[in-house]
């Protein structure tokens, strides 16, 4: 079993119920899309993945492991196999492009060695690899913060593939980009399943970006899942379920 | 089959309950403190000293102890009836026109009859500041200090010069251990076990304790430990610019940006690791600015500290005022002057080139 998530319950300390029983399962080179509107629970549903959240209640099984409850060595080497992706694409702005890349690593690499900023050649070499596949390796040196928002979004994805991770996470990759750029950036997500054969679950806003890369789709409301199924079924009555009587679709190309 | 939500959602509401009763505990406590002051400070200040104008203010614990009973039992009445002051403070009054009422009402009580009190403890005298005695000591001072006398300025020069690398020293010698310091006492760091959580108070505490001691107290302390001598002073600024700083820089850790940390983690990075790579470049900016900064207050701080032994031009201008020699204190008190304005005006700069 790659991935499988049962029963999952995620209650904050606010109050708040983000998720209500979640249950499903991710067979691996998916690409997986969770739809569903702000608040429906697909950030806490993708934090609970890689535990940056503490699930409340539910198991999670990655790889055949039980993984719910796995602490210190065993969280690391946890979150080492799986690359996340943020919106606000979250690089350390004051720093170079390749060391934001390199910053990946960082669960391979001895405490020492990371303090001391001191890479190898293989990190190097395979840090310019991650940023080739991205297609931005000639700002290799500029201070991320110098970059645009697209440059910077690839930047956050080659930072996750120097990881060398199974499973990448991707919570609202495109939701602060204009729309041509979001489509390359989701093309870029294409090429990391399709040809590194990684498995990708991604939260998007947009059907159109759902209905071309998705090779299966579940939505969220109010931290239940509504709909499982593939993007191509998901029809106008669908639609209208998950985001609501007033919401009209927007094309995206 | 364990019904999940049911379990979740009752985990969440016995802590709410828990939050609830402890705010109305201390709501309870801060009510009969609030009435427990106000009959003390209307009775002693305004009835004794104000309206009957008694010389000898009586005392006794014995009728401490009887406000201080009356107080406990109105004070915890009025808490129940969830509309009083500290009702409203911890956010758990009753919505409604009587707790707006009783707020608004004993709010203004509270602070005038402090005002009014403070007003007469102070001793406010218009008549002592404009007497004629005190307008002629007032214009020898002054006279005095707007004609310095010069002959000492090598000796006061070397002095302030001391003073200087007193501070200098001090700020130095206070990064390193501030630095330790404050990531052990940022909360946004320490609160994933236990062990963190408990130093990070226990820190807190210390760094509160030795802050609210002033340098000049640290420095008459020291002066005694280690004697009288620029050394004393040094340690003096030393311990209060750690715990100054500490606090700083902690509340700079803790307002950096979640997201960067969160991608670190993420990454499996561990604890170290992700101080390294996330926190520390969100905070350099900051610290420097806080340390450089801090430097300008130590010169200042540096000046006063001589006053009881520590050393520099301080020592030097208490030595002068005690021999009531006016025109060499008003040397040294402008020539500091000019330091501290040059100081402040140097890091000013500083700081501003470095954002």
């Amino acid at each position: 079993m790659f991935l499988k998530v049962e029963d999952l319950h995620k209650v904050y300390p606010s109050g708040t119920h983000a998720l209500k029983g979640v249950s499903f399962e991710v067979k691996e080179g998916e690409f997986l899309v969770v739809i569903g509107l702000s608040g429906s629970g697909k950030s806490t549903l993708l934090r609970c993945i890689n535990r940056l959240h503490d699930p409340t209640t539910g198991k999670i099984t990655f790889l055949d492991k039980d993984v719910t409850h796995v602490k210190g060595e065993e969280l690391r080497n946890l979150r080492k196999s799986i690359g996340m992706v943020f919106q606000q694409f979250n690089l350390i702005k004051r720093r170079s492009v390749i060391l934001n890349v390199l910053s990946g690593n960082l669960a391979s690499m001895s405490t020492f060695n990371s303090v001391s900023e001191n890479f190898s050649e293989k990190d190097l070499e395979d840090a310019y690899k991650c940023l080739d596949i991205v297609g931005i390796s000639e700002k290799a040196n500029v201070r991320a913060d110098a970059l645009s928002g697209g440059q910077q979004q690839r930047v956050a994805i080659a930072r996750s593939l120097m990881q060398k991770p199974k499973l990448l996470l991707a919570d609202e990759p495109v939701a602060s980009l204009d729309p041509a750029t979001s489509n390359s950036i989701m093309q870029y997500f294409e090429k990391i399943n399709k040809e590194l054969g990684t498995t990708v679950i991604c939260n998007l806003h947009f059907l159109s970006l759902v209905r071309r890369y998705a090779t299966r789709v579940i939505a969220l409301k109010a931290g239940e899942i509504i709909y499982e199924g593939f993007p191509e079924e998901i029809d106008e009555n669908w639609f209208k379920t998950i985001y609501g009587e007033e919401a009209e679709e927007v094309e995206i190309r | 089959m364990i019904d999940h939500h049911k379990i979740a959602v009752e985990k969440v509401q016995k802590q709410q309950d828990k939050e609830n009763s402890s705010k109305f505990l201390k709501a309870i406590l801060l009510d009969s403190f609030f009435v427990f002051y106000s009959i003390l400070v209307v009775q002693r200040a305004i009835i004794y000293n104000f309206i009957l104008e008694l010389k000898e203010i009586p005392f006794s614990w014995g009728e401490i102890g009887i406000i201080a009973v009356i107080s406990a039992v109105v004070g915890t009445a009025w808490a129940f009836t969830k509309t009083s002051l500290s009702c409203k403070l911890f956010g758990i009054a009753k919505e409604g026109k009587i707790t707006d009422l009783t707020v608004e009402i004993f709010g203004w009580f509270l602070f005038n009859i402090t005002f009014i009190s403070g007003w007469m403890i102070t001793k406010i005298s218009i008549i002592d500041l404009f007497s004629e005695e005190g307008l002629r000591g007032a214009q020898r001072i002054f006279g005095a200090l707007f004609t310095p006398q010069f002959s000492i300025f090598d000796e006061a020069f070397f002095a302030l010069i001391e003073t200087i690398y007193i501070a200098l020293i001090a700020t130095l010698v206070s990064i390193p251990i501030t630095l330790i310091l404050s990531f052990l006492s940022a909360r946004n760091l320490m609160n994933d076990n236990p062990l963190s959580i408990l130093t990070y108070n226990v820190l807190r505490v210390i760094l509160n304790f030795v802050r609210s001691i002033e340098p000049l107290i640290w420095a008459i302390i020291f002066s005694v430990w280690i004697g009288i001598g620029p050394f004393a002073g040094m340690m003096a600024l030393l311990i209060h610019t750690i715990a100054s700083n500490a606090k700083l820089y902690s509340e700079a850790i803790e307002s950096i940006e979640a997201g960067p940390v969160e991608a670190i983690q993420a990454t499996g990075a561990n604890k170290i690791q992700v101080i390294w790579y996330a926190v520390i470049p969100q905070i350099v900016l900051p610290f420097l600015s806080f340390t450089i900064y801090r430097w300008d207050i130590n010169v200042r701080m540096a000046t006063i500290i001589g006053l009881v032994g520590g050393g520099g031009i301080g020592t030097m201008l208490i030595q002068y005022q005690g021999l009531a020699k006016w025109h060499e204190v008003g040397l040294i008190v402008i020539m500091i002057a000019i330091v501290v304005w040059l100081m402040d005006y140097i890091s000013a700069k500083i700081r501003a080139a470095i954002y």
